[in-house]
């Protein structure tokens, strides 16, 4: 190949004018094996893109990914994130209803106590009730003597309040009489 | 996209997409896991309209998890070149073996040495032979950009070559 038409090439190269075609061209001629003296350091850098673009990734590259997408194709993710929905929501179903239960459980529970208490016999009811009445009135008898208590000592009270005011009112009278 | 669609479309790019954030992350670790992010992007997001260039798109996303993962932990992109040079002929003495490795790795180090947009378009151009309208999509530049970071890159790359070469390697 013309050496004169390599370096005007060259030249064109160094000043970014060239096109894919020509540079292909550049390329090709270095890596012939005659190569002019002068144009070592074109050579040089012209062998450096040679190496660096015979750089790959190592062959069990390509299963590594595939594998990695196949997972997601798959929808391993996707029917995961799916699933922990559904129990997020049946989580709460449950929740709401144990407690339903429970409660209801607790409620029932108290009422039959107090419906457990009814007599079959209709006197032995009427004694009952007699006495559970009469216990009433019985505490409440007491109650009211105690209550009659603090009642005196309201009497009391108010005596002892109405002397001072009625020497007040005599004062008073007194005072008008003047 | 179905898996066949993604295995025809857009595995094939790994390598480019791969070389591309080795560019920008200098670790091959790094690189790697940036890919396989980027295909699952891309597969996740099948369901958009259409993509016209796959592979350019890709690349634009391959480009914004790295910047995101070099904003990230904070440090320049240098680095981790020394394993990556076992490309060399095999005709060669032991000698020129040892000589086309220094220089290569000098060579890389000029280009981590390049300002971000300037080493991205370079390495699009001239390790990826893209075309001025893809490495526009790809790295969301307008066509001036575009040239004017290629320009500055290729001479700033050569003018260190001229220097290397002149107190020799």
């Amino acid at each position: 190949m013309d050496s004169k038409h390599i370096e005007a090439l060259l030249e064109k190269y160094w000043n970014a004018e060239t096109t894919l075609d020509q540079e292909q061209e550049l390329r090709e001629f270095f890596q012939g094996s005659h190569v002019p003296e002068n144009l070592n350091e074109a050579a040089m850098l012209f062998r450096y893109f040679e190496t660096e673009k015979a750089k790959k990734l190592n062959e069990n590259f390509d299963a590594a990914v595939t594998n990695k997408i196949r997972q997601r194709q798959g929808g391993k993710i996707v029917s995961m994130t799916n699933w922990f929905r559904v129990a997020r929501v049946a989580a709460g179903i449950v929740v709401v209803v144990a407690a339903v239960y429970l409660i209801g459980q607790n409620v029932r529970r108290n009422s039959t106590k107090e419906i457990a208490d009814t007599e079959s016999d209709p006197k032995l009811a009427f004694e009952e009730t007699k006495k559970a009445l009469l216990m009433i009135s019985k505490n409440f008898h007491k109650a009211q003597r105690e209550a009659s208590m603090i009642n005196l000592l309201n009497e009391a009270e108010q005596t002892i309040q109405r002397k001072p005011s009625e020497k007040e009112k005599e004062q008073t009278e007194k005072k008008v009489n003047i | 996209m179905n898996l066949e669609d993604f295995e025809t479309r857009v595995l094939p790019a790994k390598n480019k997409l791969f070389r591309f954030a080795l560019r920008l992350l200098g670790s091959s670790e790094e690189a790697k896991d940036v890919v396989q992010e980027t295909m699952i992007k891309v597969w996740n997001g099948r369901d958009m309209a259409e993509v016209q260039n796959m592979e350019a798109w890709c690349m634009r996303i391959t480009k914004n998890l790295s910047l995101d993962k070099l904003r990230s932990r904070q440090r320049k992109s240098t680095g981790s070149i020394d394993v990556r040079f076992d490309m060399v002929h095999e005709s060669l003495s032991p000698h020129e073996k040892t000589e086309i490795q220094e220089s290569m790795k000098r060579i890389d180090e000029l280009m981590a040495a390049l300002p971000d947009k300037q080493r991205q378009v370079m390495h699009l151009r001239d390790i990826e032979g893209y075309s001025y309208n893809e490495i526009c999509e790809v790295l969301e530049l307008d066509m001036n950009q575009v040239k004017v970071n290629l320009f500055r890159a290729r001479n700033s790359v050569r003018e260190k070559l001229i220097k290397l070469n002149a107190y020799g390697l």
